[in-house]
């Protein structure tokens, strides 16, 4: 796993948190490279002198981090590298998803001029996430660091991890904006009988919301990704969701199927909430087929190649994050390893699937 | 309490009517539906229906509405840049095809290919297009007589924009080894004609036994050299049709199992001397259909190489997914003249293919311009009055004109008019088979139908495409 949170020492550790660039030449807002020894490495900003051991492998430089000298810690927010850059809004929530990833907390910590100077340094055409949490709970700072951000650099694209809990119709003439234009929303639904994904997202009401936000969405033209987690609670009616979706919600971009990742809630509840849909693939297969017939664009993700029916192949992802990912022993004489999406880091294993294995 | 987006409907079987609407989305029921409709008394289970498959709004903005009114923009497309032309370096042919009396000149006839000065203005007009990409279909006459110029406009458009695709239109007569040397380029792809069998083959195009063998030898060489770069269409005429098996077992020996299925047609004088009657129309529909049902009958089992004809599947999409609108002669608006051009010979433009060949006729000139003064606007714009099948009185009460297209040169050309009442129309009676076959096979319960379908919409596994009322 690459590591994104690294221990650091600093010449005064009074000094007040910052974003630098980590950099070999002296440029706008950099963390200079002033020496090397071995694998720690020496950098200037201002007045103050940073050294931070390089992990093994790895190459820091070009990074964008978040330097906090009182806690001798330095984050790597924007790694150079990756098409993987994902900030924080906020770990507060306005639902508790049975499987959240990461569970919501109560305090919040307003990180927004932060991570606007951060995305003004990132690399040219990079595409950097928004989560949380929920952001829109703070909707008014990130539409202004969105519009902010794309005056300045029309080149980033971002994706936002919503709940489309909060778009309202005063929104769309301000969404209909160019900046917006930048922007992929990502939006979780879970099934199309609301008490089924209500129960799922941990709010009632939850889903009439979402099929009042998603018309004014789709009327302020922003592009939709909807997002759907294989589950115990939701697989049998996977097909129906599908209808739901091909009937109702042409305007979506794209509809990201996904397995479960074995972590925040899920990792207790794991035999409560996994589907192991190797061993019946019939809903998958079906839902895919309602989506495609009406030329929907379906990828799938977190699902390793092996443990589909040939006929779904052509529609998995390579998702999984770079700083995630992993494969077991096992999978190093698979022939199709350089296309299976592996496993998360955490959970690196075939175990939890019926059928599967070295292809 | 819902209100209804309008509905249309027409007669699938004594006891079955397809409704659908302005948007494309339609289901099937029955006369008491129809009537409940009529007399404004749907029952409760009827509008919650509806609704369930957004085919009604309960209150302004809401996602049935949203829904709508989205699906009804993505099938009206603006017109667009060219990016796709048809290029006819030359009008000579070595060839005296039975049905292709217009769009030729002997093989030694002179002034029938560009000049150095068109070739020039070829470039500077195409080099004016904004589009990223281009494709360029080379026809003829025998476009090969002159693979100097082919060669030259295709490095012109290499180099000019970011992607681009050749077709070569060939009668395959002559292979030699510049040819060999142009096809080898992977963005470079050869169309033939393949009429069935040799023996058919021979009768419609190369008269001797000789030249047969030749094509046949040709044909199945530059097969090995560029696999499924090369494809191949059938000539068939309704007078003389072959058995569909045969004619599949020719196209599967050269590994061909996509057709694109449709009778000839013939312009000016060819017309003339072959009528079509309504007769030959049936005969056909017969042949169309019992092909469909021999490529379903062998598609069973199969998951990856199947059959399948070109213009079923298209249709399909277009029933099926708003927005799937890259085919001219089924898309509507149907901006004629714009993404889609043809260059003639002599540099003259036209919208189509067809357009030229009435010119060639003598029947209308439908020139648009020509490659040294550019595009006529005024040409251009007179032609577009017809582009919405949405305005036409039959069409706009027709549930399947959001699938549909408009073809006005078609009308044209057969009718010598463009305002013939759409049901007369050649293009409105093919069309009119071809979406009731489709439905027939939605509807149908035979799961070897369903397969198909799947096969060839690319589902995973079958599912059911169309919905039912009771
Ligand atoms: S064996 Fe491993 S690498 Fe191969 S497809 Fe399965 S999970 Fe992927
Ligand atoms: S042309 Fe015929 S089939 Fe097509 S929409 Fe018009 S009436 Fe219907």
């Amino acid at each position: 796993m690459i590591e994104l949170s690294l221990p650091a020492n600093f010449s005064d550790s009074s000094h007040l948190p910052f974003i630098a660039k980590l950099s070999r030449i002296d440029g706008h807002q950099t963390a200079t490279l002033v020496g090397e020894i071995g694998d720690e490495l020496m950098f200037q900003f201002q007045d103050l002198t940073i050294s931070i051991v390089q992990p093994v492998g790895e190459d820091i430089i070009g990074d964008i981090v978040f330097v906090e000298p009182a806690y001798n810690r330095v984050s790597r927010w924007i790694r150079e590298r990756s098409d993987h850059n994902t900030l924080l809004v906020t770990e507060r929530c306005d639902q508790l998803c049975i499987m959240c990833s990461q569970p919501p907390k109560k305090s919040h910590i307003d990180m927004f001029t932060f991570m606007e100077q951060a995305c003004m340094l990132a690399p040219q055409n990079m595409m950097i996430g928004f989560s949380g949490g929920e952001p829109l709970l703070y909707k008014e700072q990130l539409f202004a660091l969105l519009e902010k951000v794309h005056t300045v650099r029309p080149d980033l694209k971002f994706h936002v991890l919503t709940n489309a809990q909060h778009f309202e119709e005063d929104d769309v003439e301000r969404l209909r904006q160019t900046a917006f234009k930048s922007v992929l929303w990502g939006v979780p639904l879970y099934a199309s009988d609301p008490s089924t994904h209500d129960s799922i997202v941990g709010k009632i009401g939850a889903f009439e919301q979402l099929v009042t936000s998603l018309p004014i969405m789709a009327r302020a033209g922003l592009q939709i990704e909807l997002r759907s987690v294989l589950l115990k609670q939701n697989y049998h009616e996977f097909e129906q969701l599908s209808r739901f979706i091909s009937s109702k919600l042409p305007f979506v971009s794209v509809w990201a199927i996904m397995q479960l990742e074995r972590i925040g809630f899920a990792k207790n509840r794991w035999f409560e909430q996994f589907v192991d849909h190797s061993e019946n693939s019939e809903p998958l297969m079906a839902a895919v087929s309602v989506a495609k017939s009406v030329g929907l664009d379906i990828s799938l993700y977190n699902i390793p190649y092996c443990t589909v029916p040939q006929k779904l192949r052509g529609f998995l992802s390579q998702s999984i994050s770079d700083w995630k990912r992993s494969f077991p022993a096992d999978c190093e004489k698979c022939s199709v390893k350089s296309i299976c999406t592996g496993f998360f880091e955490w959970h690196s294993t075939l175990e939890d699937y019926k059928y599967g294995g070295v292809i | 309490m819902s209100s209804v987006f309008p509905l249309r409907f027409r007669r699938l079987s004594e006891s079955s009517l397809v409704f659908a609407n302005e948007a494309g989305q339609f289901f099937k029921s029955n006369d008491r539906f129809l009537e409940r409709l009529d007399n404004e008394k749907l029952t409760k289970s009827d509008q919650e229906f509806l609704f369930d498959h957004a085919m009604a709004s309960r209150r302004a903005g809401d996602i049935n509405e949203m829904s709508y009114l989205h699906r009804l923009a993505s099938r009206l497309r603006p017109p667009t840049d060219l990016s796709y032309v048809i290029l006819v370096p030359t009008l000579r042919c070595d060839l005296a095809c039975s049905y292709c009396q217009v769009s030729r000149a002997a093989i030694n006839a002179k002034g029938f290919d560009w000049s150095d000065e068109t070739l020039l203005n070829v470039k500077s007009y195409l080099s004016k297009s904004v589009s990223k990409r281009i494709q360029v279909e080379f026809q003829g006459g025998e476009p090969t007589l002159r693979l100097d110029l082919m060669s030259q406009i295709m490095d012109f458009c290499r180099e000019h924009f970011e992607e681009s695709r050749f077709i070569i239109c060939t009668n395959l007569s002559v292979v030699n080894e510049a040819f060999v040397d142009i096809i080898s380029a992977e963005d470079v792809f050869v169309s033939s004609s393949l009429d069935g069998s040799p023996d058919l083959h021979r009768k419609q195009r190369t008269n001797t036994k000789s030249q047969t063998d030749e094509f046949f030898k040709n044909f199945s060489r530059v097969g090995e050299l560029i696999g499924d770069r090369l494809s191949a269409l059938p000539t068939l005429d309704s007078k003389n049709l072959p058995a569909p098996s045969d004619f599949l077992d020719t196209f599967d020996h050269y590994n061909m199992r996509s057709v694109f299925l449709r009778p000839v047609v013939y312009h000016g004088f060819a017309r003339k001397r072959h009528p079509t009657s309504k007769d030959h129309q049936s005969v056909w529909q017969k042949f169309y259909e019992a092909c469909i049902y021999e490529m379903i009958a062998r598609n069973i089992g199969e998951t990856s190489d199947f059959y399948e004809e070109y213009y079923l599947t298209l249709i399909l999409k277009r029933l099926l997914r708003p927005g799937e609108d890259n085919h001219i002669d089924l898309r509507s608006p149907n901006w004629l003249g714009y993404d889609h051009q043809l260059i003639d010979y002599d540099g003259r433009i036209y919208p189509s293919d067809e357009a030229r060949m009435m010119a060639r006729t003598g029947q209308v000139d439908l020139s648009i311009g020509d490659v040294f003064a550019g595009l006529d606007e005024e040409k251009r714009g007179a032609l577009q009055g017809r582009a919405f099948n949405a305005l036409d009185p039959w069409c706009s009460q027709c549930p399947y004109q959001a699938a549909c297209g408009s073809d006005p040169i078609d009308d044209l050309a057969r009718h010598g008019r463009a305002d013939v009442p759409k049901p007369a129309t050649a293009y409105c009676q093919k069309h009119l088979h071809i979406f009731d076959f489709a439905m027939k096979l939605i509807y149908s319960e035979d799961k070897k139908n369903q397969h198909s379908l799947a096969l060839w919409l690319g589902l995973p596994s079958p599912i059911f495409l169309g919905d039912v009322l009771q």
